[in-house]
């Protein structure tokens, strides 16, 4: 426990402070080993071991990338203090990569990721293995369109599908949730009944209707999951609005005549916004998840535009044989809810220091 | 008592309605025609007619849905429009209980797993076993269901090897680890020591007979809880939807435990279990579980009902004859009104029902929150 740990520098802890017992230069040399190590265990599992069972490959190549990330972890707390938290920056690379490259995508040399006309007479093979130094890093799929670029598309999609969804939710719900909160009384539990019904009601048909009344477009995808997340946004925003309605700065405001409009937006909205703000990250995140779902059951943005779930679905009948067809859109998927989420904790931790529960 | 209930019972009909009024509306939205698939491709107009006469589709939306919840009044759930003569009811029988099974024993799953490693990651907050139990669940709720389930139908089921060496491999080191802590006991432990030896024994054996027999999971398919196979080959058929449906719920689960159980390992009351020299495992199930579950428990509600209502996508993956697949399936799909609005009036009354009980469920939680009656 604390108590004890002040009292033994050797176990990492010195009154709350994480200090690396290990000389700089030893701690140096682990560095140097670390990246060495990861980054040849990596090149020799993707690129040099071409014809060696693929579990073997696998193994060696994650292998790699834990030594790598133990050696920058180790690097990036000697350069910038024992407290550098190398996971939180690792993800805000990777939502930058993947943002950067869903923006670029149409002037990144990717091959065809979406005309299946285009790739049938080129001579493009059908189902090739990832391989990481030729023209389809990740491979190709049943109809020979290149993996990456389909995953690099289904960002695109993803990521403007989510984000429109958060702003339009934030903006509808948060709303609502501040009128409700501030005015209370039975306009607060009429708005409980209608949260109450929105989230009884079960999401996917709700989707189901949506998606077969509107036409499948990313924006009208969006607005069909911004109607789902609007629940949330209200009980927050509720929730926030009650609390910071109490404190002793609307009070002082109220006695010195201020309108009931001025309260909402002078006051209370300025802080109501950081706390929800603060959510966009995890739900932009669990958004990712929900759009892929949708398309992964048929019902969301369908061939020939590339999503991750509809990738994944695609390669999902013989992945047995062909696992790259739904592992690398998954792993990537996986990275970016994972990244998401990590950078949406801190944000949380920085902004909502209450931590209050939905 | 009586009137909190009583409360909560009479809020759940406004919730009701609502929720079966939008479905109605919603479904006729939706462009499937049950009528295109009764007459199928030899039918011509004349026949349409009539049968849209003869079900009284015809009429608008609004005096269907009267009809049809004058219908539930008496607890006639009506028949399947696509399929004459099939009652709405039977179909609900049939899968009601896959969806609730798999939705059971996923739930279970997690909360056994989550609860005590939430509560020890709270007691030894900040040391290893925290940190990487932490970051374990971080990881775990990044991954979406479906991905999850067809990594398990990859790891479980196309290479069952894997799994099979991974157990065996982890359970010797795990007994090997055992009797090494065993040796290095302290020589007036002998209680420990022999303890840490039977221990490092049972592991072992009970390794080995996993290995041996490991069984063998079906990519698709349900065995039902009353067949003839056998309650075994059941459980077989629903462990991977479970563990697919569970998964999420796990990590959930354990960090908001954990967080809430920290803060309650801090007041007084257990300050004073441990001066009275209480052993931690005692303090934490004992003492400091009850005050801690209150989120735990309100998520579980919400989470359980999501995952009656969602479990759609491991039905579709594991090919479960499941209520998520009739509703979509036989109901949304092809416009059959009966079948959605009584499996979402089955959910949502479920939903409802299952909150309002958890609402209930502080007062015995935390004796503070009770009023006087």
């Amino acid at each position: 426990m604390a108590a004890d740990t002040v009292l033994a520098p050797d176990t990492g802890y010195v009154a709350g402070q994480v200090v690396d017992p290990l000389s700089y230069a030893h701690r140096l040399m682990r560095v140097t080993v670390g990246l060495i190590g990861g980054v040849a265990a990596i090149i020799i599992g993707l690129m040099v071991l071409t014809e060696v069972n693929a579990g073997y490959r696998v193994a060696l190549t994650v292998g790699g990338l834990v030594l790598l990330f133990l050696a920058l972890d180790s690097a990036g707390k000697l350069v910038w203090g024992p407290l550098f938290e190398t996971g939180l920056w690792m993800s805000v690379v990777w939502v930058a990569i993947v943002g950067l490259s869903a923006a670029f995508a149409d002037f990144l040399p990717i091959s065809e990721a979406k005309d299946a006309s285009a790739t049938i007479f080129d001579g493009t093979p059908t189902l090739k293995r990832p391989d990481l130094l030729s023209a389809h890093p990740l491979g190709t799929d049943r109809q020979a369109l290149d993996v990456l670029g389909g995953i690099i598309y289904g960002a695109r999609v993803s990521l403007q599908v989510s984000v429109l969804a958060v702003a339009i939710g934030i903006v509808v719900g948060g709303t609502i949730g501040v009128i409700a909160g501030f005015f209370k009384g039975r306009l607060d539990t009429g708005v409980g009944v209608l949260t109450d019904s929105m989230l009884a009601f079960p999401p996917l048909i709700l989707l189901l209707a949506l998606a077969s009344v509107m036409d499948r477009s990313p924006r009208n995808m969006a607005i069909a999951l911004a109607i789902l997340g609007i629940p949330t946004y209200i009980r927050l925003a509720r929730v926030n609005t009650m609390v910071f309605a109490e404190r002793e700065f609307v009070l002082a405001s109220r006695a010195m005549g201020s309108s009931r409009r001025r309260i909402i937006f002078k006051e209370l909205v300025p802080n109501v916004a950081l706390p929800i703000f603060s959510y966009a990250f995890i739900i932009i995140a669990v958004l990712i998840v929900a759009e892929a779902s949708l398309s992964f059951l048929g019902l969301g943005i369908q061939r020939p535009d590339p999503t991750w779930g509809n990738m994944i679905a695609a390669g999902q009948d013989d992945f047995d044989r062909h696992p790259h067809l739904v592992f690398a859109p998954g792993i990537a998927m996986f990275l970016t809810v994972f990244a998401l989420n990590r950078v949406g904790e801190k944000a949380r931790e920085l902004w909502d220091p209450r931590q209050t529960n939905l | 008592m009586l009137r909190t209930i009583g409360l909560k019972l009479v809020r759940l009909v406004p919730v009701l309605f609502i929720v079966s009024a939008a479905t109605s509306l919603l479904i006729e939205l939706v462009p499937g025609d049950p009528i295109l698939v009764i007459i199928g491709a030899e039918g011509d107009f004349d026949d349409y007619e009539r049968i849209e006469e003869e079900l009284g589709l015809n009429r608008n939306v609004a005096s269907r849905y009267i009809d049809w919840l004058g219908d539930i009044f008496t607890g006639d759930f009506g028949e399947q429009i696509t399929r004459p003569g099939v009652k709405v009811s039977d179909r609900l029988k049939q899968t009601f209980p896959v969806t609730i099974q798999i939705s059971l024993m996923g739930m279970a799953m997690a909360l056994i797993i989550s609860v005590p490693m939430g509560s020890w990651a709270a007691y030894r907050a900040g040391t290893r076993f925290d940190r990487y139990s932490s970051g374990a669940a971080f990881g775990i709720i990044s991954i979406p269901s479906f991905l999850a389930g067809l990594l398990l139908i990859y790891v479980f089921v196309f290479h069952s090897t894997v799994p099979r060496y991974a157990v065996l491999i982890l359970g010797m080191a795990w007994s090997l680890w055992l009797l090494w802590s065993a040796a290095r006991a302290q020589r007036e432990d002998a209680g420990g020591m022999l303890l840490r030896l039977a221990a490092a024994i049972v592991v072992a054996g009970l390794t080995v007979w996993l290995a041996n027999k490991w069984p063998s999971f079906p990519r698709q398919g349900f065995v039902r809880w009353t067949s003839e196979d056998g309650r075994l080959e059941n459980l077989r058929s629903a462990l991977l939807p479970a563990i697919t449906v569970g998964l999420t719920e796990i990590a959930v689960f354990m960090r908001l435990l954990r967080g809430d159980m920290q803060s309650t390992l801090q007041e007084d009351f257990i300050l004073s279990a441990r001066a009275k020299g209480m052993p931690p495992v005692r303090i934490l199930a004992r003492d400091a579980l009850r005050p801690s579950s209150f989120s735990l428990i309100t998520l579980a509600g919400v989470a359980f009902g999501r995952l009656i209502g969602g479990t759609v996508i491991v039905e579709t993956i594991f090919r479960l004859p499941g209520m998520g697949s009739l509703i979509v399936n036989d109901g949304v799909n092809v416009g059959d009104f009966p079948v959605v609005q009584g499996g979402v009036l089955i959910l949502a009354t479920f939903y409802v029902v299952l909150n309002g009980a958890i609402d209930i469920s502080y007062s015995y939680l935390d004796p503070r929150l009770r009023r006087g009656r």
